[in-house]
């Protein structure tokens, strides 16, 4: 599902240039559970970036549900993210519309075709144990709400790839808890899961293999 | 995907909010004066060329022709580049037309010893001799002929009103083109505003992998609306300003220009009207797309 094979990001500004990562190589198997640790600034997100394409390689090859990522061209890009689901540390969700609304905006965006949005929709709320808030605004969510609603909007097109980042960050321990939990369970319907957390003790009890990014290298790859 | 991208075009509208309405009166402002001096332009095209067709060259005779010199004399004057028909109006005919003329007043005439009207020859031009180079060289032309004591009329007065009708035209592009520039920039900007509003909509759209199509069109449809709604009520202030004015001017125009009545934009003209607001209002949607990305 995953391949990098001496993957190198660079960020350039001016006559400066920030190594990001460096000779990153790995490979995530198709249903295949895998948390990404490591410090704030040691290239998590960065990494993630890379895969999503929303940033672009230095060196080296990166494989992405089929996809050769650095080879992509810009009007190819949507192609590669419909199968994927990405959540981050903010729920981005979108204030003027209830909970139902941003789920079903994925859709709609998609092009799916319209007496199929409802249920989809309601389905990935479900999945999340958020039915009974589907009307409800952001603004009325608890954090953990939220990230639940964030993560039935990754979910809801039935993405190939989960890629989270600090899904839990802004969590207390019992909250983070549980969406690690729901990120479990998706897991374990057969989407693959790449979970980045800096959070050492969570991603412990994950049980997981493990990859630990450290100042941009790969310093372990384990479980 | 359709509805999607209409019903998300009619709510950026709404969010655009003020900026929006401005964006469409400017836009009505713009079509409101290139359709008025339009149909300034068009009527004045119709007295020109209508005044074309009515273009006469009168040859005044030092003595009325009799017999063969008269056969002689129009087949000279037929002869003339330029020369499409020729009539010849004797001193005879000439006094009863001037009766005609004087109606009521006519008996003036019964005081005169003798009739002092010239004979003359009317000479039409041909189509490519009614502009006024062509009608001064027919007039030096006849002018040199023995028997010609005078000769009038020629295209010049037309050709002003010609003149006129480019002018208008030209005034109508010039404000036309200035009031467009701004209405362009008011869409830009009521369309930027949007996107900076909903650019987590755009972050979310980008994310799942949502197309630049389905991300862009909503941005160029609403710049259309506010141009569509803008030429929309563009035409409806002139068909308005029509149905008022021109009942007004017809009996001037009729008297001045010898137009029976004014005419409205055709169909074709209307249509192109407001695919110029449409295109309007898609051109600031395009740019404000390229200001937001730049």
């Amino acid at each position: 599902m995953i391949r990098l094979h001496h993957v190198c990001k660079v960020f350039e500004s001016g006559p400066m240039r920030l190594p990001a990562l460096s000779d990153i190589s790995f490979s995530v198997d198709k249903g295949e559970f895998v948390v990404l640790t490591g410090a704030s600034g040691a290239g998590k997100t960065t990494l993630l970036r890379l895969l999503y394409a929303d940033e672009r390689a230095t060196e080296g090859e990166i494989e992405v549900a089929g996809f050769d990522v650095r080879a992509l061209r810009r009007s190819d890009v949507p192609m590669l993210r419909r199968s994927l689901g990405i959540v981050f540390q903010d729920a981005k969700l979108l204030s003027g519309r209830t909970v139902f609304e941003n789920i079903a905006f994925v859709l709609r965006v998609l092009g799916t075709p319209r007496r199929e949005i409802t249920p989809k929709a309601f389905q990935a709320l479900k999945a999340v144990g958020l039915s009974s808030r589907a009307q409800a605004y952001p603004a009325q969510l608890s954090q953990g709400e939220a990230q639940r609603a964030a993560l039935a909007r990754a979910i809801v097109k039935s993405p190939a790839l989960l890629l989270a980042d600090e899904p839990t960050g802004n969590l207390d321990e019992a909250m983070a808890g549980e969406i690690l939990d729901l990120i479990k369970d998706i897991g374990s319907r057969g989407t693959t899961v790449l979970l980045a957390t800096h959070q050492v003790r969570l991603a412990a009890q994950l049980k997981r293999r493990t990859l630990k990014l450290g100042a941009g290298v790969l310093l372990k790859d384990e479980g | 995907m359709l509805s999607f991208i209409v019903s998300e075009a009619f709510v950026d509208l709404r969010r655009a909010g003020r900026v929006g309405v401005s964006a469409i009166l400017l836009i009505t402002l713009s079509l409101t004066a290139l359709g008025g001096f339009w149909l300034l332009s068009l009527n004045l095209g119709r007295a020109v060329s209508q005044w074309r067709d009515r273009v006469r060259v009168v040859v005044f005779l030092r003595e009325e022709p009799t017999g063969s010199a008269l056969g002689d004399l129009i087949r000279r004057v037929e002869g003339l580049p330029g020369v499409q028909r020729v009539r010849y109006v004797s001193k005879s005919q000439a006094l009863q037309s001037l009766r005609q003329s004087l109606g009521a007043q006519a008996g003036v005439l019964e005081q005169l010893p003798r009739n002092p009207l010239p004979a003359s020859v009317e000479v039409t031009p041909d189509e490519d001799a009614t502009t006024p180079e062509a009608t001064r060289e027919l007039t030096a032309r006849l002018s040199a002929l023995p028997e010609v004591e005078d000769v009038q009329g020629g295209a010049e007065w037309v050709e002003g009103l010609a003149r006129w009708q480019r002018l208008f035209e030209i005034m109508g592009l010039g404000v036309g083109a200035v009031l467009a520039l701004a209405a362009i920039l008011t869409v830009t900007t009521a369309t930027t505003l949007v996107l900076h509003v909903r650019r987590a909509e755009t972050e979310i759209m980008r994310l799942v992998g949502a197309s630049e199509a389905v991300i862009r069109f909503p941005q160029l449809l609403q710049g259309m609306v506010q141009g569509l709604l803008g030429a929309v009520v563009a035409l409806a202030l002139l068909e308005i300003a029509y149905a008022i004015g021109a009942p007004r001017l017809e009996p001037l125009l009729n008297l001045t220009l010898g137009l029976a009545r004014a005419v409205f934009l055709s169909l074709p003209q209307i249509l192109l009207l407001i695919a110029g607001g449409a295109g309007l209002g898609a051109l600031g949607g395009l740019l404000a797309r390229g200001r937001a990305t730049a």
